[in-house]
């Protein structure tokens, strides 16, 4: 920074000394040593006289006058509304934001609603199956149990089974039982009942139930 | 800072202090003390006085709120000068800092009393400070009209004091470059400003 008075460091340091010492801020030997330097230098003299001016026209009222009165009166007016600007807005934010909310629950609701029965309506059809669920089909109208015995030979196996218009849809379960139902009729007759039972080579023949 | 300084310093705490316990009369104290300066100060950033009775109210209307806050950290004085800077830039932000014209100020806002001498210094001020930026008439009227140092300013101004060095520094050359000239002095000089 290239100081504006003369061109020695000590109008340098007058130049930085004049402000404090014109607000009277400066320290006492400070303001001397300017005083000093001011009565040898007419430069400096003549920059101290202008910043003095400077001074005396920067303390001068405003020129533009405002009644503190009427503006105190406002002020305690103001302080006496309860936030007229503030209260009616946050009320406003928090309504604002209550219906957000309300009506992002819906939107989840109808969400979750719509992707329930999708799935609901796909269960019916599905590619895959819970360990949980039933593996068993419900058995057929007239379905009857037969255990044949061990030594019954295939071919007489084949021979009660079309003599009996029965046809096997199941088995052999765990204990050798066969599920046969028969071909025409949606339940077995009575009679074929006993007739399988009489059978050389039945050991158990028993209708299935639905329910154990 | 000398002891009046220190004087009025202590009497503004204890009216904060009284303010914080929801005492209006020493905010009326209070207002009516900084009223003048800060009608002065704020000029300096805009003409028109409906903004300055604005921009004073809401100084005054934070005081009251944080009146509780204030630390002591500073003088209240700067501390109240920092909120009004702060208001003054946010009320140009909002109104714009054009002046009005002289027709708009009522006839009972000029002074009562102006002298001649008065009024020639107030024209030649005027002239010089419109030659300067915001940031360097707010400088000079901190330093020179309300007499406070670089440190407090810094603090107003919510700048480095090297900043505010720099903008009185370059305020200062302006102002003496002009000013002689405005005043029928031959002496304005030309200065180089590295």
């Amino acid at each position: 920074m290239t100081f504006p008075t003369g061109s020695g460091r000590d109008c340098a340091r007058a130049w930085e000394a004049m402000p404090w010492v014109l607000q009277q801020s400066a320290p006492h030997e400070q303001s001397n040593w300017l005083m000093d330097h001011l009565a040898g230098c007419e430069s400096c003299r003549a920059e101290f006289e202008q910043q003095s001016r400077l001074r005396r026209a920067m303390s001068l009222p405003s020129d533009i006058a405002i009644d503190a009165n009427v503006g105190l009166k406002r002020l305690l007016a103001r302080l006496d509304a309860p936030e007229p600007q503030v209260a009616p807005l946050r009320a406003r934010s928090a309504g604002w934001l209550t219906r957000a909310l309300v009506a992002a629950v819906l939107i989840q609701a109808l969400g979750i609603g719509a992707l329930g029965m999708k799935l609901w309506s796909e269960s019916d059809n599905s590619m895959y199956r819970t360990l949980s669920q039933d593996t068993t089909s419900p058995a057929p109208p007239g379905a009857i149990h037969v255990v044949p015995d061990a030594t019954m030979k295939l071919a007489d196996w084949n021979a009660l089974l079309r003599t009996l218009q029965l046809q096997v849809v199941g088995g052999p379960n765990d204990v050798g039982a066969y599920t046969v139902v028969p071909t025409h009729s949606a339940s077995t007759s009575r009679a074929t009942l006993q007739q399988l039972r009489a059978t050389r080579g039945i050991r158990l023949a028993e209708p299935v139930t639905d329910t154990p | 800072m000398n002891e009046a300084d220190i004087d009025a310093d202590a009497t503004d705490r204890m009216l904060l202090q009284r303010m914080s316990a929801g005492d209006r009369t020493a905010l009326s104290v209070l207002y009516r003390s900084y009223h003048g300066r800060l009608c002065r100060f704020l000029s300096r950033l805009t003409r028109r006085p409906d903004v300055i009775e604005e921009v004073i109210n809401d100084c005054f209307w934070i005081a009251w709120q944080k009146a509780g806050n204030f630390h002591g950290d500073s003088r209240v004085s700067t501390w109240i000068m920092g909120i009004a800077y702060r208001c003054g830039l946010k009320a140009l932000r909002q109104h714009g800092d054009e002046p009005v014209d002289d027709d708009a100020i009522p006839e009972d806002r000029t002074p009562a009393h102006d002298p001649g001498e008065d009024r020639e210094l107030r024209d030649w001020l005027g002239k010089g400070l419109d030659r300067l930026s915001t940031d360097q008439r707010v400088v000079i009227e901190l330093v020179y009209g309300v007499g406070h140092s670089l440190d407090d300013v810094a603090v107003i101004m919510q700048c480095p004091v090297g900043t505010v060095k720099a903008r009185l520094f370059h305020a200062r050359v302006k102002l003496r470059n002009v000013l002689p000239a405005l005043a029928g002095d031959s002496r304005a000089t030309k200065e180089s400003v590295s």
